[in-house]
């Protein structure tokens, strides 16, 4: 199972450029794709989920071209766009039962499919009710189960957790672990800590380019022994973030505990803490920019 | 001032963001030829068999009378959106949470839909002007004569059409196709109006306005002229009557008052329609069901703390998902045709298969030509929502990333949609086939079947190709009306009006529904290409 995305470009009307030259391999696990908004993550999304076409480059699953083959991918693929529609009319039960068909599950397979995916999304006690009158959480736990419907090979979920409460998001995390085992799973977000619970690797992305790929602790040995807690009048904080990277700041009594990302200790006092991916993250992305705005300069 | 500036803002915001979008330019190309169609004779004016000398005073109440006739009827499909589109967009939600007045917003978007439709009538003033030109039946020019009908005529009435449509929007139940289809209608009684009433002043369209002010002209410059006047399209027989001068509608101050109190009635209807806007209160429009179970949940007291000792574990329901069988993925065709039909008739309450059904056992007690005609006519009106959701439910919805991102939409799903429009048309209309087979009238059968091939090929292309059910909605009941209404020979696709010339017509709309599907076809592999 192997899915390689070799030199993709998508160039928008007004030659506006979402992905330049992307290029990433990928086996069974869990990818999260992490980048600040704009960077053309869901542009990668579409593209592998056969919705758009590449301007440049080619999308190859397990050695088939997507453009020419696209129902070799669609047979096996799970999508869960950011933004999607359902039916108002129809129930949970019955619009999962519609895509089912549409999917080419045959009765007996969709409705027990049905059946464990409405309780694995905790939605088997409205399954019968109108989408119409469901919220904005209850619809995203329906796409979710829409994606997993034809029980998919390559999973793609763009922005997944987006309306879920954290109870339904830790639900959510549980189960694209489980899922990973013997499918490729690509997990789209700006969401860190989603990406920091499941993801087995991680692509970073940034200005359509793919900055980052690895592990997530070869993303964190970047800036292991570089993350400090600092403690300070919450006055000095605007001066703090003038020379230093600061991922997080929360207030307490005895002042502003800043967490800030520096090659030295940015006070004498600071204290030096274990990184997080939010850091990783966030480091990565600053120097991408400053290589890129001193690229520009030159 | 304040509220003035809000409507301008308003106004303006909603009119570049139409104008900037390519079906703006589509709505132009149909004033273009809606402009050349008055020039080169596919629509004249005529009174009895006559039309008059082209001169300044009848090219501008002719052109402005076709504007205002066929831009009243498809004009209001064209800007009947602008709320619809704020919805969509959820900039309504955003706009709902400032202090916009609900009139001050509809205000705003009359000004916008009155903006559009008068680029439309600008683009035809143009088209007069040049009219006179090319026609040079009459040199001379006389601007007033040319531009004022315009003026007074065109668009009072594009004020009344755009505050119809905003009404339209304004009301939940006249908002989808019911609006659309009712549009036609009204639009109808509207043009017909004066003349039933015998009151002038309920003449918005101004037809018969001018119809009176040229009587005289006509009786004394036609010969033999009696009476009638109408608005022809593509009638050959018009002859020019070189006696007939008409010097236009003379302005007094009455008529300019009473053609002016038409933009009074239409900034009132707007008015009107602010007791009924929901100002994007999803609640407002929510379905009662949804409301019956959102009560059921009970709230915990507010204000109260949790109390608990030891951190409890969540209780973990089941994740366990059984792998899919190596031949689950393989269901046959019928499995997706069912799925199509329950939802294509999903949602529909009970009164609504009561009249289909009526109908149908109508067409099986009625006498054939009664089940076979107005039965059937009937009978294929009825389910126009249904049809006018084919290729247009994925856009409504937004559901065509999950769609196209399936396998085998073309071969499976795009068929099973176009099949169960089909069966649709044949389930509703079943009577009158069964009639017709057992009077043994194979002719009368073929041209049934062409009939219900033909509707939702229809509806699937215009869906496909437009994205809104609204240029079907529109077009098919203009077409029913003209042909199985009116018995139209020709027009009437279900074929009863077509008599000796019924087969021919029936392998007409036969092959007309294969070029329908097969652009639909087209259109829809290029969505699915990312085209």
């Amino acid at each position: 199972m192997k899915l390689e995305i070799e030199n993709v470009s998508k160039t928008y009307r007004g030659n506006v450029a979402a992905l330049r030259g992307f290029r990433l391999e990928l086996g069974p696990g869990v990818l999260g794709l992490l980048g600040p908004n704009g960077a053309g993550k869901s542009t990668l999304m579409r593209i592998l989920a056969t919705i758009t076409q590449p301007t440049a480059g080619r999308v190859l699953w397990n050695g088939t071209d997507i453009k020419h083959a696209p129902d070799a991918l669609r047979t096996v693929l799970g999508y869960l766009p950011q933004d999607f529609g359902i039916y108002p009319n129809l129930s949970a039960a019955e619009f999962l039962e519609y895509l089912a068909a549409v999917k080419g599950l045959d009765a007996a397979s969709a409705r027990k499919r049905i059946g464990e995916l409405l309780e694995l999304v905790n939605l088997a006690d409205a399954a019968r009710r109108p989408l119409g009158g469901f919220s904005g959480g209850m619809r995203q736990r329906v796409g979710i189960a829409q994606a997993l419907l034809n029980d998919p090979q390559l999973l793609i979920v763009d922005e997944p957790t987006a309306g879920l409460d954290p109870e339904e998001r830790v639900r959510f995390r549980n189960l694209l672990s489980e899922l990973s085992g013997e499918r490729i799973v690509i997990l789209s977000t700006h969401i860190v800590s989603d990406v920091e619970a499941v993801a087995t690797d991680i692509a970073l992305i940034a200005q359509g380019q793919l900055i980052v790929h690895g592990a997530p602790e070869a993303l964190l040995a970047g800036v292991n022994g570089k993350v400090w807690e600092v403690v300070i009048p919450s006055g000095e904080l605007p001066a703090l973030r003038q020379g230093h990277l600061v991922s997080s700041t929360a207030h307490r009594n005895d002042g502003v505990h800043a967490r800030v990302v520096a090659d030295a200790p940015p006070r004498p006092d600071a204290r030096q803490l274990e990184p997080s991916l939010e850091d990783a993250y966030l480091a990565t992305l600053a120097a991408h920019r400053h290589a890129a705005a001193a690229e520009a300069a030159v | 001032m304040r509220p003035l500036r809000v409507v301008y803002a308003m106004a303006r915001a909603d009119f570049l963001e139409r104008v900037r979008r390519y079906s703006y330019l589509v709505t132009l190309l149909f004033a273009v030829y809606l402009g050349y169609a008055a020039g080169t004779g596919i629509i004249s004016l005529r009174l009895g068999d006559y039309r008059g000398v082209y001169t300044s005073a009848w090219i501008g109440a002719m052109v402005s009378l076709v504007a205002t006739t066929f831009l009243s009827l498809v004009g209001f499909y064209i800007v009947k959106n602008a709320v619809d589109r704020d919805r969509q967009t959820r900039v309504g939600e955003i706009l709902a949470a400032t202090p916009l007045t609900k009139s001050s917003y509809l205000l705003g978007k009359l000004l916008s839909n009155f903006a559009v439709l008068a680029s439309m009538v600008a683009v035809l003033a143009v088209a007069a002007v040049a009219m006179q030109i090319l026609a040079a039946e009459d040199r001379t020019f006389h601007i007033g004569a040319l531009i004022l009908p315009f003026l007074f005529f065109t668009l009072p009435a594009m004020a009344l059409t755009a505050a119809m449509a905003l009404l339209f929007e304004a009301f939940r139940f006249l908002r989808g196709g019911f609006g659309n289809v009712l549009w036609f209608f009204l639009w109808s009684f509207g043009i017909a109006l004066p003349a039933v009433t015998n009151h002038p002043q309920l003449d918005p369209s101004g037809l018969w306005m001018v119809y009176q002010s040229m009587l005289p002209a006509a009786h004394a410059g036609i010969p033999g002229y009696k009476e009638g006047f109408s608005l022809t399209i593509a009638d050959k027989s018009v002859r020019v009557a070189t006696g007939f001068h008409w010097n236009g509608v003379e302005w007094t101050p009455e008529i300019v008052i009473l053609r002016l109190a038409w933009i009074a009635v239409a900034i009132s209807l707007v008015l009107c329609g602010t007791w009924f806007f929901d100002r994007f209160d999803p609640a407002r429009s929510r379905q009662k069901s949804g409301a019956r179970s959102r009560r059921k949940g009970a709230a915990a007291p507010a204000g109260v703390a949790p109390e608990f000792s030891t951190v409890q574990a969540p209780i973990v329901t089941s994740t366990h998902l059984t792998p899919l069988a190596t031949g689950a993925r393989h269901s046959g065709s019928w499995r997706i045709l069912v799925a199509e039909l329950r939802l294509a008739l999903k949602g529909y309450r009970w009164w609504w298969y009561a009249v289909a059904g009526g109908l149908l056992i109508a067409q099986f007690a009625a006498p054939l030509d009664v089940a076979r005609g107005p039965l059937l006519a009937v009978a294929w009106l009825w389910p126009i929502l249904v049809w006018s959701a084919l290729g247009t439910r994925e856009a409504r919805f937004g559901t065509e990333q999950l769609l196209f991102s399936c396998a085998r939409i073309l071969p499976r799903q795009f068929p099973a949609a176009w099949m169960a429009g089909i069966l649709v048309a044949a389930l509703t209309g079943l009577g009158a086939a069964v009639r017709l087979a057992l009077a043994g009238q194979s002719i009368g059968l073929l041209a049934w079947a062409a009939g219900a091939l033909f509707i939702p090929s229809l509806a699937l292309a215009l869906g496909v190709w437009s994205g809104t059910s609204k240029f079907f909605e529109g077009l098919y009941v203009a077409l029913w009306y003209v042909g199985p209404l009116h018995r139209v020979p020709g027009i009437d696709f279900t074929g009863s009006a077509n008599g000796p010339q019924a087969g021919r017509y029936a392998l007409f709309y036969l092959g007309v529904a294969a070029i329908l599907v097969g652009a639909a076809f087209f259109r829809r592999a290029r969505q699915l290409r990312g085209a």
